[in-house]
């Protein structure tokens, strides 16, 4: 059961374009729908490789973090995996739901209360309304909002906004949670909190990937680490 | 036709539900008088045109009651300039759910036409009580009423998911449409019958669904007729193609929305 992939990453490339208007996109995009023939593979001018020839696997279980300096493909790679983005070229397979955490409250209205927010972001998240039905005194624990979950989030400080968001976030029933820069959430107990949480996922044979500056960080909680770099994996780590 | 289309908005249906249920609260949130603004809002446009057409410019229109002839006119008009104006920057307004989160992106479009819908149904309960008032006959052929909704649904579906998928690219279109919106307004007839339109310009004006569908609101309930079958085929042929070709390029091109927005 363990050795399962649930995340498969085949030579992977990721093409972005520079510029702000697309004159030639929708053509393109339009002349490919008509025709079924795949997007060039090759650069265009203002063209970037934003992920190089990516191979991983990420088994069942398995926490994954995911290191490097800004612009080198991590936030890419989890777009990939959330299936927001296409790849360019190569094969990419994902077993199960995925939970894309890659900023916190992304689905959040400032209107809505703490638990009409709640409902907004765990749909947005793939969870059902009957699921959470069922979860909603659990997430409002874990937030450790009490009194202030009937409020607008207008009202809320931004730490309380953060708190309430990792809550939705990480009581989703998906199989993979993405995390993007999101260690940082709230104080010490709150931090502590949520690595137990992360425990409990893994316990429970959620798979996690994990973005984030912090080299240390990742260490402490992670099996393995994916050196990026420009686009492409560094000291061909093999997981 | 096409089952996949279906299946795909199925199995987020929780999502489009939460997102209609959403944009109910923020649109009453902070409101005094909050749902009542669905009446008001078409009633002060019907009365707005009695007033100018049937008081200061004296027009008759077919013998119609005033209020019955406009807001007949005015309630399809509302929804579909209503959810159409939603559409066009719901997908780029909400770009950060867009580049972040995976789901079907014609959820939030489709949404836009749902509350729009709700409204359009408030109006209507509104518009029977007038056909009381003025007691108009009720017959079988409301019954017409049925196949008209769905194409007016269908019809406003496809415009929104156009405009949406198209604003994406070039924002040029959120200026445009607020321009071709009043062109459109005119084009349709809301504030006068295509009766009086000379037969040239009849079918140039048919062209545009809305006018088949406004027209013909009025026919089955204030006169109590039936539709002529072969316009009503004609026109909801046209309808399905338009629809299932606008679907179709929508879900081919959405997957490249998180990177052009």
């Amino acid at each position: 059961m363990l050795s399962d992939p649930v995340i498969k990453f085949e030579k992977v490339w990721k093409k972005y374009s520079k510029q702000q208007v697309l004159n030639n996109s929708l053509r393109d995009e339009l002349v490919s729908v008509i025709t079924g023939r795949k997007c060039r593979e090759e650069l265009a001018e203002g063209e970037f490789w934003a992920l190089r020839d990516i191979s991983f696997n990420v088994n069942r279980g398995e926490c994954i973090g995911l290191y490097g300096p800004n612009g080198s493909g991590k936030s890419t790679i989890l777009k990939l995996i959330s299936n927001v983005t296409y790849p360019t070229k190569g094969d990419i397979i994902v077993q199960g739901r995925v939970a894309p955490l890659i900023e916190l409250g992304a689905g959040m209205h400032p209107d809505l209360t703490g638990i009409e927010n709640i409902y907004m972001n765990g749909t947005i998240l793939g969870s059902s309304i009957s699921e959470l039905k069922r979860r909603i005194g659990e997430v409002v624990e874990f937030s450790g909002l009490d009194d202030f979950i009937n409020v607008p989030v207008k009202k809320y400080s931004s730490g309380m906004y953060l708190r309430l968001a990792f809550s939705i976030a990480v009581h989703s029933s998906a199989d993979i949670f993405l995390f993007d820069e999101v260690l940082a959430v709230g104080d010490e107990d709150f931090q502590s909190k949520c690595l137990k949480r992360l425990a409990t996922i893994r316990a429970h044979n959620g798979t996690i990937l994990v973005v984030s500056h912090d080299n240390a960080a990742l260490h402490r909680i992670c099996d393995n680490i994916l050196n990026l770099e420009h686009g492409t994996v560094l000291q061909g780590e093999s997981i | 036709m096409d089952s996949s289309v279906f299946k795909r908005l199925y199995a987020y249906k929780d999502l489009l539900l939460v997102f209609i249920w959403r944009e109910f609260l923020i649109r009453y949130k902070q409101t005094a008088i909050g749902v009542i603004w669905a009446i008001l809002q078409p009633v002060s446009l019907m009365l707005l045109f009695t007033f100018i057409f049937g008081v200061v410019l004296q027009t008759t229109q077919k013998n119609y009651p005033y209020t019955l002839f406009y807001f007949a006119g005015v309630l399809p008009w509302t929804f579909f300039s209503g959810a159409t104006n939603f559409a066009v920057t719901s997908l780029s307004g909400n770009f950060n759910l867009v580049t972040k989160i995976y789901f079907p992106r014609e959820i939030i479009p489709l949404s836009g036409v749902a509350i729009n819908f709700i409204d359009y149904l408030i109006g209507l309960a509104v518009y029977f009580l007038f056909l009381l008032f003025y007691s108009v006959p009720l017959t079988w052929n409301f019954l017409w009423l049925i196949p008209l909704l769905i194409m007016m649904v269908l019809y406003t579906t496809s415009v929104s998911l156009l405009l949406a998928a198209l604003n994406v690219y070039y924002r040029d279109v959120k200026l445009a449409s607020t321009f071709l919106l009043q062109f459109l307004f005119f084009a349709t007839p809301v504030i006068y019958s295509i009766d009086a339109v000379d037969n040239r310009w009849k079918m140039l004006l048919f062209l545009n669904p809305l006018t088949f569908i406004v027209e013909n609101m009025r026919r089955v309930t204030i006169e109590g007729r039936g539709i002529v079958l072969w316009q009503l085929a004609a026109e909801l042929a046209g309808i399905l193609i338009f629809y299932f070709v606008i679907y179709r390029i929508f879900i081919r091109i959405e997957r490249a929305f998180a990177d052009v927005i």
